[in-house]
């Protein structure tokens, strides 16, 4: 079955996702990488708000605006 | 091949982590040397070193380098812990071992920097600090498993609590092997194959150590575009090879941009794997609710000018007892001085210049430790990094994005720390924006200008019962520090430093309980700085001063006609056409003067001239508000010239050492030179404007 991919940005509070795919800027997607933000790692959003959110990864909380998190393909976390 | 000799003689190790992995901490329980511990990403933004303590008579001297992410740097200082790894920074041998600090709760997005590390093949320990914070989280973690993984001693430490440094201490001094485990994660083969390549030829062609080559290597194939004609330290042949590569590569439909990262984490999750156990949390936590309120897109920001208000009115308020107790003291030391010391020029000398100039700065001591102890309770409890994500709304309104905020924030206390903050901003033009309007927030040394005119000149009202006058002053001061910042911040992205922000993306550290200790370690430092300054450079200006304000001696005259007629007199009568548009008279003017390289001198000079000028009995903020200008019978000092001073100290750039900062951050005198103008210009400009609004508005 095809996995159902979505932004980053349309993720509710509270929910975990599963990193699938990055698509922006070379520099700006090794920068997510090296932050924890690699294909297939778990995301849980913390705050989602109009401009930005702030997810967890590794255990830890990045603040990040909106355009960012756009770039970031999630799918639902089974 | 990896060499597994243990190394003979460790003299100097470097420390490095992630941002608030608690590094700076480890450093301090290992040193004992005490240093600012901050908890936002990028505080440590210079080299710091220390001296662990020495077992069998050798020191070993350890370097805390700044929190990075990875080694392939894109900020300046990540940029040094590459340096200094690969022994390109001037001046810093290569360290003879790393140890690398490790968060136990967050234990696979720190492995990716030790994959790094290891991989450049020195002698490293890891160590796995928080393990309390990991064992909380349900985190856990076979530390054999892990060191077997790694190829390295792995000691579990919990810094804040010194547990695990004498274990950490022992490894050191037994002498660490590099890891036998280096690169160990998978590349491609064909990818592989160029990047062994690509090394061979940089080896052969620029002589590069091996661990260069490899870097140098690494950095070519991941990067967007081939190095250029201007590179001159890469060969052309390379350049053509490297320009084949990403051809080859790309045709391939190999993304070479995360090859490297994806096979550095697949070899980390099987690390994980075989040495830990996920963290078991779910639902949402109490730090869940906090966030969502404090960077709430309306809560947070009134929040956050909410604790600012409070912040200022706190620092007025509470140090009002202690700064009267000074000024008694200091009263009581001059009367009982000047009892003891027979009239004349060494009576002068110590009563009016020194102890008055010396006096008139120290009081101020109270609200300096005030605002300190405020901003270090704000970057220790987590409060910081959750501003700046709340400013990043107004931030990018003007063309910056809220990282630049951290820096403007840390200025509220001296612009130089600040300045250095903006290492951690990637994008240059950002960072440069940054650096040149963060000296108009508000440092810790207008404060003494401002608490001086507040006191003597704006009356004491109490303003709906709750916030006094004083206070809401001191506030819109502060603020408009803020307002001219961001102004000059949107007038330079908008005209010659024209380009596009990278959006908002930082971490938030974990809140946390401020250490009181950190807090009051903190203040003693700021305190004793301050009072080291009150003790040399403004001793030594007050000494100066008096004499200039002493001589040459004019006979038969009143103390007024005296300080007139001698050589600062002389000086402030000469640039008072220039200063007189902005209601300033010539004893202003000295201050002005005096006060070019350090604003705070402006207090004490206002104490020596006053203390020369009136001989009457009571303070100098009295002697102030007595002064009358001779040719137009009116008061010298008034609120309008009062709230003109201070407007102008907000604006004006009177810092030689924050000059000499920007020099040594954007490599060249145009900057700090075109700031001084700019910063000049736009006090004179804005001070010229509320003197005469004032005036019309029959003040």
């Amino acid at each position: 079955m095809k996995t159902m991919m979505k932004n980053l940005t349309d993720v509710p509070q509270g929910t975990r996702v599963r990193v699938r795919h990055l698509q922006s800027l070379p520099e700006l997607c090794s920068r997510l990488r090296e932050l924890g933000f690699c294909e297939d790692a778990v995301v849980r959003c913390v705050v989602n708000g109009s401009r930005q959110m702030i997810c967890e990864v590794c255990n830890t909380r990045i603040g990040m605006h909106h355009s960012i998190a756009r770039t970031i393909l999630v799918s639902s976390y089974e | 091949m990896m060499r597994t000799m243990p190394t003979p003689a460790i003299t100097t190790v470097a420390l490095v982590g992630n941002p608030n992995c608690g590094k700076t901490t480890l450093f301090n329980a290992l040193t004992g040397l005490r240093q600012k511990v901050g908890n936002y990403p990028g505080v440590t933004v210079e080299k710091k070193e220390g001296i662990v303590s020495s077992v069998n008579g050798r020191d070993i001297t350890l370097l805390d380098l700044p929190g990075t992410y990875s080694l392939i740097a894109s900020s300046p200082d990540e940029q040094v812990v590459a340096d200094v790894l690969l022994g390109s920074l001037k001046n810093t041998p290569v360290p003879d071992a790393v140890i690398c600090v490790v968060d136990a709760s967050n234990l696979e997005r720190n492995l990716y920097l030790v994959s790094q590390i290891i991989d450049h093949g020195l002698p490293t320990i890891v160590a796995l600090n928080m393990m309390d914070v990991a064992e909380q989280s349900g985190v856990r973690i076979d530390v054999r498993h892990l060191s077997d993984a790694l190829g390295v001693p792995v000691i579990p430490t919990v810094a804040k609590k010194n547990k695990g440094t004498d274990d950490l201490r022992a490894a050191l001094l037994a002498g660490p092997a590099p890891s036998s485990r280096a690169m160990q994660w998978t590349l491609p083969e064909t990818v592989q194959r160029e990047l062994d390549e690509l090394s061979g030829m940089l080896s052969a062609a620029h002589k590069y150590r091996s661990v260069v080559a490899h870097h140098t290597a690494l950095l070519l194939l991941s990067s967007p575009a081939a190095p250029d004609e201007g590179r001159t330290d890469i060969s052309p042949e390379i350049r053509a090879h490297v320009r084949q590569d990403h051809e080859k590569l790309d045709f391939l439909g190999i993304d070479r941009y995360s090859v490297f990262i994806e096979a550095r984490y697949k070899w980390i999750k099987q690390v994980c794997a075989y040495a830990s156990s996920p963290s078991l949390s779910t639902g949402a936590s109490l730090s869940d609710r906090v966030d969502a309120v404090l960077t709430h897109k309306f809560w947070g920001v009134l929040i956050f000018f909410a604790l600012m208000s409070v912040m200022f009115q706190m620092i007025f308020s509470w140090a009002e007892l202690p700064m009267d107790l000074i000024g008694h003291g200091f009263d009581a030391v001059s009367a009982r001085v000047g009892s003891v010391i027979p009239p004349g020029d060494v009576h002068d000398l110590i009563v009016n210049g020194v102890i008055s100039g010396v006096g008139a700065v120290v009081m101020f001591l109270p609200q300096i430790l005030l605002l300190f102890f405020f901003l270090s309770i704000l970057e220790d409890s987590g409060y910081m990094s959750r501003a700046a994500y709340v400013m990043d709304r107004i931030m990018s309104s003007v063309g910056l994005h809220g990282k630049s905020f951290i820096p403007m924030l840390s200025s509220f206390a001296c612009a130089i720390p600040g300045i250095m903050a903006t290492r951690t901003i990637e994008h240059p033009k950002d960072r440069l924006v940054t650096i040149l309007v963060s000296p108009l927030m508000s440092c810790s040394a207008r404060l003494p200008v401002y608490a001086l005119m507040i006191a003597a000149f704006i009356p004491q009202y109490t303003l709906l019962g709750v916030v006094s006058l004083p206070g809401v002053v001191l506030i819109s001061l502060y603020a408009l520090g803020l307002v001219a910042a961001l102004a000059m911040a949107w007038t330079l992205k908008k005209t010659f430093l024209k380009g596009t922000s990278l959006p908002f993306l930082m971490e938030l550290p974990p809140y946390k309980m401020p250490s009181l200790k950190s807090t009051a370690i903190h203040m003693w430092e700021r305190g004793f700085i301050f009072l080291k300054k009150a003790g040399t450079i403004i001793l030594g200006i007050s000494i100066v001063l008096w004499f200039l304000a002493t001589y040459p001696k004019t006979e038969n005259a009143t103390p007024s006609e005296r300080l007139a007629q001698s050589f600062v007199g002389r000086a402030g009568k000469f640039i008072e056409p220039a200063i007189k548009p902005l209601g300033f008279d010539w004893k202003i003017g000295i201050g002005l003067l005096s006060s070019l390289l350090q604003r705070e001198v402006f207090v004490s000079t206002m104490g020596t001239i006053y203390n020369i000028q009136d001989d009457s009995a009571g303070s100098m903020r009295e002697a102030m508000q007595r002064d009358v200008n001779p040719d137009t019978g009116k008061p010298v000092f008034t609120a309008l010239t009062a709230i003109c001073i201070m407007v102008y100290y907000v604006l004006a750039m009177q810092c030689l050492s924050t000059l000499v900062v920007v020099r040594r951050e954007t490599n060249s005198w145009k900057w700090p030179a075109f700031q001084f103008f700019y910063m000049s210009a736009l006090a004179y400009a804005v001070t010229f404007g509320v003197y005469r609004a004032g005036l019309m508005l029959g003040y």
